[in-house]
């Protein structure tokens, strides 16, 4: 795994809804995941789960397993719940990259793969804020 | 690369005297703007640290949606500052409702409105069909129920009596922690 120390990257899946925010960090591929977080992990209440406070604690625990396994670097795919959804994401994903860049990891392309319609079902009706 | 919309009469604002406040952004941020004044179409383009220029489309929108470059640029002051917007449009049912539910958030000679920044501590535009806030997690949070309970038909007493409480809860929050 530690071969080539210092080069190696990774990506850093962070959806972020007004719910929660999840973030997890695979290799290049996708495919294997190395460290996997959620607000659930640090916060009691679950309405503070997408609080930005939650998602900082989380990129902090999890920026330190994934330097212990070798990785330097990391570029970050940001989503939003997407579809016929909410279309920007909320507002653990900036937090989330910022505390990534401050505890020491360098920070690739940034990435916005919200999912977009191209004309999919029937939005929900409108509910007051 | 990034995209924003800007109305026509906030270009001018982006811009600011002699190009001041887009160099201000620019250098602050770490972004390229390319500033279609035609359209109105501006292009965000990082040029340095990525990290950095998360916020520029953020400032760049607020601008747009009527806010002061001062406190659109206090974007940039502190990481917890964000900002959000709630187009007052989709909330509503017909241009009536939208100007009817406008002039009960800015209140009686702007009121309600004043007294939400007073209340909350984050800065609170209405422009067009939008409310905007710019301010940190919890007052952003605060001014959202408040929007949200008068869209909603509460009574003013109410969403102020609301507003009172968070502000006593936001300004002793630190002494209890």
């Amino acid at each position: 795994m530690s071969e080539s120390q210092e080069d190696k990257w990774g990506i850093a899946h962070v959806f972020s809804s007004f719910n929660n925010t999840l973030i997890t960090i695979t290799d290049l591929t996708g495919a294997e995941t190395i460290v996997k977080s959620s607000g659930g992990t640090v916060v009691k209440q679950n309405r503070d789960e997408a609080s930005p406070y939650a998602a900082m604690q989380m990129a902090e625990t999890v920026a330190e397993e994934v330097k212990a396994a070798g990785i330097a670097g990391l570029h970050v795919r940001v989503r939003g719940p997407g579809g016929n959804g909410n279309k920007s994401p909320g507002p653990g994903a900036q937090a989330t990259i910022r505390a990534l860049a401050r505890a020491g990891i360098e920070i690739g392309r940034i990435e916005d793969v919200t999912p977009i319609p191209h004309d999919g079902t029937r939005a929900p009706k409108n509910k007051r804020v | 690369m990034q995209h924003v919309k800007v109305p026509q009469d906030r270009i001018g604002v982006l811009i600011g005297e002699g190009g001041e406040t887009m160099r201000e952004i620019e250098s602050r941020s770490e972004v390229r703007l390319d500033i279609d004044s035609e359209s109105g179409s501006v292009a965000i383009e990082s040029v340095g640290d990525p990290v950095t220029a998360l916020v520029a489309p953020d400032i760049v929108r607020a601008i747009g949606r009527g806010f002061k470059p001062e406190a659109a640029l206090s974007l940039l002051d502190d990481e917890m500052r964000m900002f959000d917007l709630i187009d007052l449009g989709d909330k509503t049912r017909n241009d009536n409702d939208l100007r009817r539910q406008k002039g009960r958030l800015i209140g009686e000679n702007g009121r309600t409105r004043e007294l939400m920044e007073e209340l909350s501590g984050a800065d609170v535009v209405i422009y067009g069909s939008t409310i905007g806030m710019i301010g940190d997690p919890e007052e952003v949070e605060a001014v959202r129920r408040a929007t949200g309970m008068i869209l909603d038909g509460a009574p003013h007493g109410a969403v102020y009596s609301y507003l009172e409480r968070k502000h006593r809860e936001l300004t002793s929050g630190p002494d209890l922690a």
